[in-house]
């Protein structure tokens, strides 16, 4: 066994390594040839910013007001149909970003099932801030609900019941009872929801399209600016930037789920 | 346990060099070329296997300047087809690229759905459309651009304040009106040959066509192979001006 032992610090260690080193990488290279100052300084920029972060919080929201009854539903439901339902929500995990665009052009699209009614009503999602909402949501939102599912699913619904005996209201029960035993499931899915809509490029680059001040978000600007003649090194300065703010925002996240919450 | 735990571990870092070191034989010629070129390369290429069955063209299309930045960053690349010759001087005076020729070059026109109403481009500005354009930089952009300039203001104001999108290539600013996302789009004229419900309005005459600039990447710092060498030496061959031009290029004659 000891001999093994090298192995199994080296092996993890050189994985961990794997993960640090291309944004060591990122950050040297944005330091010596790109100007992260200025795209802190940069309207463009930060209009990338201020759409990523507010579009990503948006979806965030829509997707806990929505998504947090439908993942107790599929939970506490014993319809096999559910069941099923419940399995088709890893489908959209799993679908590449550029299948999900193309998935919500064909019926939300101006020429889709359900866009081209909504088009002549004056209602057009494609080419829209509600667009990159749409495909953030879509992308972003299942990976709450999934989460979310295995909370509530591994909540013993015998507590709910004693609450229930007890004579507390079914609101009052869910705020008190099973709130507290899956708030450590939510807030993970949350991030991780959160933290999917930010880095959303295919999908909505497909649906929501590219346009500054509209549909641009970071990783689009970010795209752009490698696509541009000011290739890698205007690339790393933008993307230098976005990790910098993702990584306060995370660090806050962290400390909101890592800890019980309000259910100390 | 430990033999198999090593073994694995093997597997993986082989696997992995494995699939790293793909590269670099010498019957294989690795081509990054404009995406305007992803019809036409193809036909060329075949036309070039007849002739040398034994040599691999493998052909990457992308905008041109994402190729130009993979190539600054040491891309394996052999042969780099921009669609402008700035992009082209990108690479050259990088001292990246060596021996660079015009090969072809193309028109741009303004995209619409067949069943759209707009026959003249002053129509189609005067019904507030939808717009794709290729993004800052982009060789069909810069073109895009030099054409606004030669419109009437008002038309150039109208189409440009309809811009809804600026797409990474032009073939993404192609597929926004073939999806009906979009009213109109600026794309090179040879785009149209594959596009489907598709039809061209044309543009007044403009000052200036984008020329595709072919060069031999030398990235690496290794002197251009004899393989790539040749291939470069059929693009300029009339075999393969004669399959560009069937395309709907302007062939080089015409503007050198």
């Amino acid at each position: 066994m000891t001999r093994l032992r090298p192995l199994w610090v080296v092996a993890p260690g050189a994985f961990a390594l794997f993960f640090v080193l291309p944004l060591a990488g990122l950050l040297l290279r944005a330091l010596t040839d790109g100007d992260v100052a200025g795209e802190f300084r940069s309207s463009a920029t930060l209009d990338a910013l201020w759409l990523s972060v507010g579009t990503a919080t948006f979806t965030l929201v829509l997707t806990l007001l929505f998504g947090t009854p439908l993942a107790y539903l599929l939970a506490r439901s014993r319809s096999s149909a559910v069941r099923v339902g419940a399995a088709l929500l890893d489908l959209p995990l799993v679908l590449p970003p550029a299948v999900a665009g193309i998935a919500l052009l064909t019926m939300f699209g101006r020429r889709g099932y359900v866009g081209e009614p909504l088009d002549g009503a004056g209602i057009a999602l494609s080419f829209t801030t509600a667009g990159v909402i749409v495909a953030q949501l879509f992308v972003a939102a299942p990976y709450y609900v999934r989460t979310a599912y295995a909370g509530f699913f591994a909540a013993d619904p015998r507590f709910e019941g004693v609450a229930y005996t007890l004579g507390l209201s079914r609101w009052r029960t869910f705020r008190s009872v099973t709130l507290p035993l899956v708030w450590p499931a939510l807030a993970g899915g949350a991030l991780l929801c959160w933290a999917r809509a930010l880095g959303e490029l295919g999908a909505t680059l497909l649906f929501a399209g590219s346009l500054p001040g509209r549909t641009l978000t970071m990783p689009l600007a970010i795209l752009a600016a490698f696509e541009s003649p000011a290739g890698l090194a205007g690339a790393v300065s933008i993307a230098v930037v976005l990790v910098a703010v993702a990584l306060v925002l995370l660090v806050v996240l962290h400390r909101i789920t890592d800890s019980r919450g309000p259910y100390q | 346990m430990r033999l198999i735990r090593s073994c694995l571990l093997d597997v993986v870092v082989v696997g992995l060099l494995t699939l790293a070191c793909s590269g670099g034989d010498d019957g294989r010629v690795r081509v990054l070329a404009a995406s305007s070129l992803s019809d036409v390369l193809p036909l060329i290429a075949e036309r070039y296997g007849e002739a040398h069955p034994e040599i691999e063209i493998e052909l990457i299309f992308a905008g041109s300047t994402t190729l130009a930045t993979q190539i600054e960053e040491g891309a394996p690349a052999d042969i780099y087809i921009a669609a402008n010759r700035a992009q082209a001087e990108r690479i050259l005076s990088a001292g990246l690229g060596t021996r660079d020729v015009a090969i072809a070059a193309n028109n741009l026109v303004v995209v619409v759905a067949d069943a759209a109403p707009w026959q003249t481009i002053q129509a189609l500005a005067a019904s507030s459309p939808r717009v794709a354009v290729a993004a800052p930089g982009v060789p069909v952009a810069v073109l895009t651009e030099i054409a606004l300039d030669t419109l009437d203001a008002a038309v150039a104001t109208a189409l440009r304040d309809g811009i809804v999108t600026r797409d990474p290539n032009v073939r993404v600013a192609l597929s926004r009106v073939e999806t009906g996302e979009a009213d109109a789009a600026f794309v090179y004229d040879t785009d149209l040959a594959t596009a489907k419900g598709v039809r061209a309005i044309e543009l007044p005459p403009q000052p200036s066509t984008n020329e595709y600039i072919a060069l031999l990447v030398t990235n690496d710092g290794d002197a251009p192979t004899e393989v790539a060498a040749g291939f470069l030496a059929f693009l300029q061959h009339d075999a393969a001006a004669d399959v560009l031009v069937e395309a709907g290029f302007i062939p080089v004659t015409v503007f050198q």
